[in-house]
C-alpha cells in the first residue's frame, strides 16, 4: 500500500525546512502571546449577539440636523490633511536630498539628517497629537503639527530613498556642463525621482486622511471627536452618517489619487 | 546683423505650461485652509518659547513604573501580533477572489474588493471604540480592530501581487484540468511568496505603532497610559512612556527592515 | 490513444477579428501532426480549442469520445497536456513540485493544499523525469534551469497528466536550433513509444518536414491544406504562406532557407 501513503514534494517526503520552521516560530509566538491579548474565545462568542444587537442600533434614520456639522469637520479633516501634507512636502524635499547617500553633502550631514527622520516618524500622529494638545490647547492646530511632523519622517525617508536610486550619468551629465551644488539637484536629481516623489505623496495623503480622521480623539481636530462622542453618548442617528462620510472620502481620495498617479507618470 | 533677424525662422509654438496654475492653484488652497481653519501663525510664534519650554518638562524622565510599563508593552506587542496573525488570514482568503486573472466571476470580485476597501476605510479607532463596546475592555478589541483594517491593506497587496504573476503561469496548471484552488496554491501563492511576507512585516510594523494608540480607547496596551499621564500633567512619567514606546517601535522597525532585506 | 474531431470551429473575438474561420479536420489517435501557417494565421488559436483555452464561437471538438465543452473542461484538460513557448513554470518551485503539478486532477483538494501528494503520485513524476532525462535536477528551482531545461520539464509536467493528448504552442520557438531539434525528438519519441496523439504549432518547415506525420496548414483562419508532411511542395508551401493573396516567392525562398 505504499502508493497510498501521503508525502511532501521533498527528498525525504517531509515538509520543507524553511517554511516549516517559520510556521512553527510564528504558530510559536502566537501561543506565547495569546495569554497576554486576552484571548478568550467564550468571550468572543458571547459578544456576538452584542454585535449584532449594535447593528441593529445602527440602522436608524439619520440625525438630519447634525449633517451639516458633520460636513464642516470633515471638510476640517480634509484640510488638515492637506495642509499638514502640503507643510511636509516643503520640508521633506530639503530634507530628503540632505538624507540620501548620492545628494547629501558629508556624510556626518547624511546620518543625522537619518537618523532625525527616523525618530520623528517613530512614534504615531496620535502620540504627538496628544503632546501638542496638551502644549497649544484644542482645535486643529496641534493636528496639523503632530501630522506635518509624522509625515516629515515618512516622506523624508520616501524621497531619500527615490533619489538613492536615480541613474548618475544623467548627473555627470549636467555636472560635466559645471552646475552648481544645487542646480545639480534640481536640475539631474530632482526630475528622476519625480515620478517617484509623486506616488510617495498620493501614498501618504491617503494615509493621512484615515490619521486626520482620528487625531480628534485627543482633541486635535477633525472628524474623530464626533466619532468618539457619538459612541460615548449613544448617539447611534450620527454613527452610521460619520462612519458612511469616512468611507466615502476615503474611498474617493483612493480614486482621485489613482487617476491622479496614472495622468502625471 | 539685421540681415541675420529678417531670415531666422519661427521656434514652433511653445505648449501651454501647467505648472504656474497648478502651483498658484495649490497656495491659494493653503491660504484659504488657513483662513477657514481659523489658524494663527502669531500664536504659533508666541507660543513657540512656550513651547520650547514646555517641551523642558519632558526633560527628567522618570522610570519608577518601569515594569509596569514593560507589561503593558508586552500586550501592546500581542495586540499588534494577533491583529496581524487576522489579517493575514482573512487577506489570504479573500485576496484570490480579489484578483482580476484568480477571481470565478465578475460578481465575486466586485464583492470582494468592495469588502476589502471597507475594511481599509473604516478607521480602527472606530473599530476599536465597536469592539470595546462588544466585548470590554482590554487587549482583544484592539486586536480585533487593527485584524479587521489591516485585513484590507494587505488584502489589496495581495491580490494586486497576484494579478501581477505572468498569465501563462496560471494558464499551464490550469491546462492540467487543476481547480482554481490549486491554481491559486501552486501558481499564485508560490510567486509572490516573498512579496506577501515582505508586506505582512511591513503591516506588522505598522500595527505596533496602532496597537501602542488603540489604548486611548480602552483596548489596552501603554496608550492608556500614557494618556492617564498626560492627562494628569504628569511629565516625567510622561516622558519616560514616551522613550519606551520609541524604543520598541525603532526596535521593531529595525528588526522587520532586516527581515525584509533577508526576504529580498 | 485519442483521436480529436475538429467540426466547422469558427473564432470571432469582441473586436470583430475573426480568427478561424469554419475550420475542420480529424486528427487520428497516436498521430504525430504539426500546424503550420505564418503568424495570425489561427495556430495557437485552434489548439487552444481543443483543450478549452479559447471557446469557439460556432463549431465543436471532440476528444475521443468526450465533447469539449464548458462543463467538461475539467475532466478534458485531465487527460490533455500542454506544452508551451514560454514554459510557464512556476519559478519558485522546483522541477519536481512542477511536474507533480501535472498530477493535480487526481488529488482530493484538502491534500493539494497542503502540498500533500501520494507515493504513487511521486513515482508517476520520477518517472516522466526519468523519460525525459532531468532526475538530476529533481530538486533545482526551476527558474534555475536553461530554457531547454526548462522546456523538458514542461514536457515532464504533461507526462505526469498520463495524458491521451499532448498539445505543444511553438514548443521551440524561444530555443536554439540545437535544443529545438532535441524537444521535437523528445516529443515525436513520446508519440511513437506511447501512442500519445500530438499536436504541435510550428513555424519552422524544415522541423515539421522532419519529425511529422501529418500537416494541416492554417492561413488567416482557414485550412490550405491537410495532409501527409511528404506533400509539402513549393506550391503547398506558398498557398500556406502566401498573404493577402500576393504571390511573395523570393520572401518564400528567404523562408525556407531558415526553416
Amino acid at each position: 500500500m505504499s502508493s497510498s501513503r501521503l508525502c511532501w514534494p521533498t527528498p525525504n517526503g517531509l515538509p520543507a525546512l524553511g517554511p516549516t520552521a517559520v510556521l512553527a516560530a510564528c504558530v510559536a509566538l502566537l501561543a506565547i502571546s495569546g495569554p497576554a491579548v486576552e484571548l478568550d474565545l467564550m468571550r468572543l462568542i458571547a459578544a456576538i449577539p452584542r454585535m449584532i444587537e449594535f447593528g441593529g442600533h445602527l440602522l436608524v434614520l439619520p440625525d438630519w440636523e447634525y449633517l451639516p456639522t458633520l460636513g464642516v469637520n470633515m471638510l476640517q479633516t480634509l484640510e488638515m490633511t492637506f495642509l499638514a501634507t502640503s507643510i511636509a512636502l516643503v520640508v521633506s524635499l530639503p530634507l530628503g536630498v540632505l538624507a540620501a547617500a548620492n545628494a547629501s553633502p558629508h556624510p556626518m550631514v547624511f546620518h543625522i539628517t537619518r537618523n532625525l527622520l527616523t525618530l520623528m516618524r517613530a512614534l504615531p500622529e496620535l502620540v504627538w497629537a496628544l503632546v501638542f494638545v496638551s502644549a497649544v490647547g484644542l482645535g486643529p492646530l496641534p493636528g496639523i503639527m503632530a501630522l506635518a511632523f509624522v509625515t516629515v519622517g515618512f516622506m523624508g525617508k520616501f524621497f531619500a530613498e527615490s533619489i538613492e536610486v536615480i541613474d548618475l550619468r544623467q548627473v555627470e551629465g549636467v555636472a560635466a556642463h559645471g552646475a552648481g551644488w544645487l542646480q545639480l539637484r534640481t536640475f539631474a536629481f530632482f526630475p528622476q525621482a519625480f515620478p517617484d516623489f509623486v506616488g510617495t505623496v498620493m501614498y501618504i495623503l491617503d494615509h493621512n486622511l484615515r490619521a486626520a480622521a482620528i487625531l480628534g480623539l485627543v482633541g486635535a481636530g477633525g472628524i474623530g471627536y464626533d466619532l468618539v462622542m457619538a459612541m460615548r453618548m449613544f448617539d447611534y442617528d450620527r454613527l452610521l452618517p460619520i462612519a458612511l462620510s469616512i468611507y466615502v472620502v476615503v474611498t474617493v481620495l483612493d480614486r482621485l489619487s489613482d487617476r491622479f498617479r496614472r495622468r502625471l507618470i | 546683423m539685421p540681415a541675420l533677424e529678417a531670415v531666422r525662422p519661427p521656434l514652433p509654438k511653445k505648449p501651454f505650461n501647467p505648472t504656474p496654475v497648478w502651483l498658484s492653484g495649490w497656495l491659494a488652497l493653503l491660504w484659504l485652509i488657513v483662513v477657514d481653519l481659523d489658524l494663527s501663525f502669531e500664536t504659533l510664534m508666541y507660543g513657540a518659547q512656550d513651547i520650547v519650554e514646555y517641551f523642558s518638562r519632558y526633560s527628567t524622565p522618570d522610570f519608577a513604573d518601569l515594569s509596569r510599563y514593560v507589561e503593558l508593552l508586552i500586550q501592546t506587542l500581542a495586540t499588534a501580533l494577533w491583529g496581524s496573525a487576522l489579517a493575514f488570514v482573512v487577506a489570504v482568503l479573500l485576496s484570490p477572489l480579489a484578483a482580476r486573472n484568480l477571481t470565478p466571476n465578475a460578481t465575486v470580485y466586485r464583492i470582494a474588493r468592495e469588502t476589502l476597501n471597507f475594511m481599509r476605510a473604516m478607521p480602527d479607532l472606530l473599530l476599536a471604540l465597536i469592539f470595546v463596546a462588544a466585548l470590554g475592555l482590554g487587549p482583544l478589541p484592539g486586536a480585533l480592530a487593527l485584524g479587521i483594517h489591516t485585513a484590507g491593506f494587505l488584502g489589496k497587496f495581495f491580490s494586486e501581487s497576484l494579478e501581477r504573476v505572468d498569465g501563462g503561469v496560471y494558464e499551464a496548471v490550469s491546462a492540467t484540468g487543476a481547480s482554481r484552488l490549486q491554481v491559486v496554491m501552486y501558481a499564485g501563492w508560490p510567486s509572490i511568496l516573498r512579496e506577501a511576507l515582505g508586506y505582512t512585516l511591513y503591516i506588522f510594523d505598522r500595527n505596533v505603532r496602532m496597537a501602542a494608540v488603540l489604548g486611548l480607547v480602552g483596548a489596552g496596551g501603554i496608550g492608556l497610559a500614557l494618556h492617564d499621564t498626560l492627562r494628569m500633567f504628569n511629565y516625567n512619567e510622561s516622558a519616560a512612556l514616551i522613550l519606551v514606546i520609541l524604543v520598541t517601535i525603532l526596535i521593531i522597525d529595525y528588526l522587520s527592515t532586516w527581515l525584509r532585506g533577508k526576504l529580498n | 490513444m485519442s483521436k480529436i474531431i475538429i467540426k466547422d470551429v469558427a473564432k470571432r473575438y469582441a473586436n470583430g477579428f475573426e480568427a478561424l474561420k469554419g475550420v475542420s479536420a480529424e486528427i487520428p489517435a497516436g498521430s504525430f501532426t504539426v500546424i503550420l501557417g505564418p503568424s495570425g494565421a489561427g495556430k495557437s488559436t485552434l489548439l487552444r480549442t481543443i483543450n478549452g483555452l479559447e471557446t469557439p464561437t460556432s463549431g465543436s471538438v471532440q476528444i475521443g469520445e468526450q465533447p469539449v465543452t464548458h462543463a467538461s473542461l475539467r475532466a478534458v484538460r485531465a487527460q490533455v497536456g500542454m506544452v508551451f513557448q514560454h514554459f510557464n513554470l512556476v519559478d519558485r518551485l522546483s522541477v519536481m513540485t512542477n511536474v507533480l503539478t501535472g498530477r493535480l486532477s487526481h488529488r482530493s483538494w484538502l491534500g493539494s493544499l497542503l502540498y500533500l501528494f501520494q507515493r504513487g503520485d511521486m513515482d508517476i513524476a520520477h518517472d516522466a523525469l526519468i523519460r525525459v532525462g532531468l532526475t538530476d535536477k529533481a530538486w533545482s528551482r526551476a527558474d534555475k534551469l536553461s530554457g531547454g531545461q526548462q522546456q523538458r520539464v514542461g514536457i515532464a509536467r504533461a507526462l505526469a497528466q498520463q495524458p491521451r493528448v499532448i498539445l505543444a504552442d511553438e514548443p521551440v520557438a524561444s530555443l536554439d536550433p540545437v535544443t529545438s531539434e532535441e524537444i521535437m525528438g523528445l516529443l515525436r519519441e513520446i508519440c511513437t513509444r506511447d501512442g500519445i496523439t500530438i499536436v504541435v504549432n510550428l513555424h519552422q518547415v524544415e522541423l515539421a518536414k522532419r519529425f511529422a506525420d501529418r500537416v494541416i496548414g492554417l492561413n488567416e483562419g482557414v485550412v490550405v491544406y491537410d495532409g501527409v508532411a511528404g506533400g509539402l511542395d513549393r506550391a503547398t508551401l506558398s498557398r500556406i504562406y502566401n498573404r493577402n493573396g500576393d504571390q511573395v516567392d523570393e520572401q518564400l525562398e528567404t523562408m525556407l532557407a531558415y526553416a
